[in-house]
């Protein structure tokens, strides 16, 4: 309970500081939108030239996309960590959080939340709903809750695969751009998990399991039974990465080395 | 000159400290590389040709622009903008030299850095994960070559552009963004302009984003022949010279600002 | 029970170093050098619940990384740490809140946000319950005058202001414990004076322990009985500040102007029997270091025979004491 009214009084804050320069909130809201269009202008282009990959039609690529929007969003806004290393090691932020009684972890994901992420979800939604419309496809009323639990389940795999991959500051001083690489590889759990070879489609399910960000949880609606098991796997996926990670920032916490000197 | 060398060659040994990122900086680029390919080999599924492009020439088209992108790709845009917001600039004015073209060289240094330390290796590992396509013609590789450093000085007027008018604006986060969803989509860095519909190539052809990075990919896969080879070189030279002009004009007058208020 | 206990403390840092030229940053790329760093080295000290303590010494003698290590900030290489009856990194989230910590070059404070702001957040971080709140800080916001700098945002505070702020956020849960990291480096003597006076009171009305550390020893001289000196790592005094001056500080300063121009040589002969240390200050104006008993002599030899302008008698100022201790390097007494 505690944790949740500290969240609430965190985004309180935060849209007070939101709210002083909205020129630039603008500014982001148009370029998260730009971005997010990048690769559906590329989904468009390249379906000028074929009409189904790997049995995936056109419409089922916009869709698997939109999905992936949703969870990434809901990352983006939570789970701002790119520049941990940065702000938190190296400028020593850090001491500040280590003296105040609330997980440290739990303080970072506050401090840095972008609620204006959140945008990019709602995108995800609508090109969903557009892809859903010309394929005419149907829902439950319990899909809505099924799509909460895979959203959320992809949120978690994101956040455990970064999270891990931000300890590594607590062991290493040197700066190194492997978030980016793991950004890129993400980008893989956005197309059709069979257009790549075996290797790497058991890497993206149990390794760095980004297939259940995308494909996977979208298979379920639109109905490809065939990936049915792994997408109802996604939230546990999601938990599992999740605890490893917390595990591990809680070890690297202790081998924090403080900033300067 | 000198001092510019000297330039180029701090920048070589600030990049040589960032030493893990030159291990990670390749796998980034095969990781890409491996993505596109796959997602390349799924669309052409059997096809020989798609837009008079093999499946061996669309998989060297990815891997040589993503290489060519870690020589001309650089964030003097950025660096510009921060100093300018710093009021860092006016320091810089009284130093001997002219500001934009140290920057550009130290865009410089760190893309030669770039060259041999990632994208050589880079390109190396690559060719031996996947089918690429090498030219033997040695020709081939000179105009490649000649139009990467186009590459560069275009892609760099338009960072520079982009800094300086942070002068006008104060905050042009938005500018700076923009501009990199244009490149991205236009230059051909994730497509082949020749992919996109008919009325797209028209309009690019009135702007000069082909120039970063879909005319030298379209030389070294040997997608461009014979003429088509000297009308993209010229292409790239006529923009490198049109550019200067606002480039030229603006720095003028952000100068004769920075003088009048101070910063 | 002691709000600090430290025994045989220690912390070591692997550190690298990178070779030179272009060559040395190749290699680099390979391999790095590196070795091990002890930065705090077997301390052991004890604070007793009310005590204020300066914690003194030159830049990386270690008192930074004892500090985060008694906040729980860094984990201890060796040695015990029990702070308000707690290991602080172990129980760091239960630990913290019984303890305050103000780092001088480093913000506690929300930048962009208005200063109240920043404590509600902080007194729902704390669990502060709104009577207790009103209570405790309705009094330091009064006595540290920052009334009216609440509803303006912390980058538009002058240092002064901000640190005055900081001090408030630090106590917004009221800690038996205050850990100062040089509170009061950049400000002008006029916030100095108001910040101590600050924590006299906070001590006196709340029994509050104060660990500061600083390079202005007149903090110290205002506030802390007892000091403890690091040197390398190591403690090299710790006692009282009173015992420091009387085995330090026993001799008097007494500086002389002279008329015309005078040679050390010729002063050290005139007092050489009653080792009186002579240093120039300007052009004609001397110093004399010597035992008390001496004063008197000195001032009649030199006046007998010099003529005089002026005379000056004073005490030697902590600051001096202190150089000369870390000029000798051992402290004995």
């Amino acid at each position: 309970m505690f944790y949740v009214s500290v969240f609430f009084q965190y985004m309180a804050q935060y849209m007070k500081t939101k709210l002083q320069y909205r020129a630039d909130l603008f500014v982001e809201f148009l370029s998260d939108l730009m971005f997010q269009s990048v690769n559906l202008i590329f989904i468009l282009v390249v379906f000028g030239h074929t009409t189904l990959l790997h049995g995936w039609a056109r419409d089922e690529m916009i869709f698997i996309y939109g999905f992936f929007l949703v969870p990434f969003a809901l990352f983006g806004a939570f789970f701002n960590i790119w520049d941990f290393n940065e702000r938190y090691i190296v400028r020593g932020e850090m001491d500040r959080v280590l003296t105040r009684p609330v997980h440290s972890l739990f303080q970072i994901i506050l401090e840095r939340m972008e609620l204006e992420s959140l945008v990019g979800g709602v995108t995800g939604m609508i090109i969903m709903g557009y892809a859903s419309a010309r394929l005419h496809l149907e829902f439950h009323w319990y899909d809505f809750f099924l799509f909460l639990l895979f959203a959320l389940g992809g949120m978690l795999v994101y956040a455990g695969v970064f999270i891990s991959l931000a300890t590594i500051s607590f062991w290493s001083d040197a700066r190194s751009s492997i978030m980016p690489m793991m950004y890129n590889i993400s980008n893989y759990g956005r197309y059709p998990i069979d257009i790549y070879n075996r290797v790497i489609r058991y890497i993206l399910t149990w390794i760095l399991p980004f297939a259940f960000v995308g494909v996977y949880p979208s298979a379920y609606f639109l109905g490809k039974k065939e990936w049915y098991g792994y997408a109802f796997l996604t939230p546990v996926i999601g938990l599992v990465f999740f605890m490893i990670a917390v595990m591990l920032w809680n070890k690297g916490v202790k081998r924090y080395r403080g900033a300067g000197n | 000159m000198d001092k510019y060398f000297e330039m180029i060659r701090i920048r070589f040994l600030m990049m040589l400290a960032y030493r893990t990122n030159y291990y990670t900086g390749i796998l980034i680029y095969c990781i890409n590389i491996g993505a596109y390919y796959f997602l390349w080999s799924a669309i052409y599924n059997g096809k020989s040709a798609i837009q008079g492009m093999s499946i061996e020439q669309m998989t060297t088209y990815v891997a040589v622009s993503w290489m060519a992108r870690a020589f001309y790709f650089n964030n003097i845009d950025r660096e510009i903008a921060m100093e300018i917001k710093e009021g860092k600039v006016a320091v810089e004015l009284i130093r001997p030299y002219s500001y934009l073209g140290m920057k550009t060289m130290q865009g410089l240094g760190e893309g030669v850095f770039r060259l041999f330390f990632l994208s050589f290796p880079g390109l190396i590992i690559t060719s031996l994960l996947f089918p690429l396509h090498f030219s033997s013609d040695i020709r081939t590789w000179g105009y490649f070559a000649l139009s990467i450093m186009l590459s560069f000085v275009i892609n760099s007027q338009l960072n520079l552009l982009a800094g300086v008018v942070t002068f006008f604006t104060l905050n042009n986060e938005g500018l700076l963004r923009a501009k990199r969803f244009v490149i991205d989509l236009f230059s051909g860095l994730i497509l082949p302009i020749s992919f996109y519909p008919h009325w797209a190539q028209e309009v690019m052809k009135y702007f000069p984003f082909q120039a970063i990075s879909y005319i030298p990919s379209m030389i070294f896969t040997e997608s461009f022949r014979g003429q088509a080879v000297i009308n993209g070189l010229l292409f790239q030279l006529v923009w490198s010279i049109i550019l200067l002009f606002p480039l030229q004009l603006l720095w003028k007058v952000a100068k004769k600002r920075l003088v009048v208020q101070g910063g | 029970m002691y709000a600090i206990e430290v025994e045989k403390l220690r912390k070591e840092f692997k550190v690298y170093s990178s070779r030179s030229g272009l060559v040395g940053a190749f290699r680099d790329l390979f391999t790095r050098n590196y070795k091990m760093i002890r930065a705090v080295d077997d301390i052991s000290f004890t604070v007793k619940q009310g005590e204020m303590v300066g914690y003194i010494g030159e830049n990386g003698a270690g008192k930074s990384t004892t500090i985060k290590m008694l906040t729980g900030i860094l984990t201890p290489t060796a040695g015990k740490v029990v702070v308000n009856g707690m290991n602080p990194h172990k129980e760091r989230e239960a630990f913290v809140q019984t303890i305050g910590v103000v780092f001088g070059q480093r913000s506690q404070l929300w930048w962009d946000i208005a200063v109240q702001e920043s404590f509600r957040l902080l007194k729902k971080v704390y669990r502060v319950s709104d009577k207790e709140y009103k209570e405790h800080m309705e009094h330091v916001i009064e006595t540290l005058d920052i009334g009216p700098l609440l509803d303006k945002p912390v980058r538009k505070l002058s240092l002064g202001q901000r640190m005055r702020c900081e001090l408030a956020a630090a106590l917004i849960h009221n800690p038996p414990l205050l850990f100062l990291d040089e509170p009061t480096i950049g400000l002008d003597v006029l916030v100095k004076l108001k910040i101590r006076q600050f924590l006299k009171e906070i001590n006196e009305k709340y029994n509050t322990t104060i660990l500061l550390t600083t390079h202005d020893i007149a903090d110290i001289e205002a506030l802390c009985e007892r000091v403890i000196m690091l040197d390398e790592g190591k403690i090299i005094y710790d006692g009282s500040l009173q015992r420091l001056k009387e085995n330090w500080g026993e001799g008097k300063q007494v500086q002389f102007t002279f008329a015309t121009e005078v040679t050390e040589e010729e002063l050290c002969a005139l007092t050489y029997d009653i080792k009186a240390t002579w240093r120039k200050e300007e052009t004609n104006s001397w110093v004399a270091h010597v035992a008390p008993m001496h004063v008197s002599d000195v001032i009649s030899r030199i006046v007998a025979r010099y003529d005089i302008q002026d005379i000056n008698i004073d005490e030697m100022s902590t600051e001096e004491i202190i150089r000369n201790i870390y000029e000798e390097g051992v402290v004995h007494g």
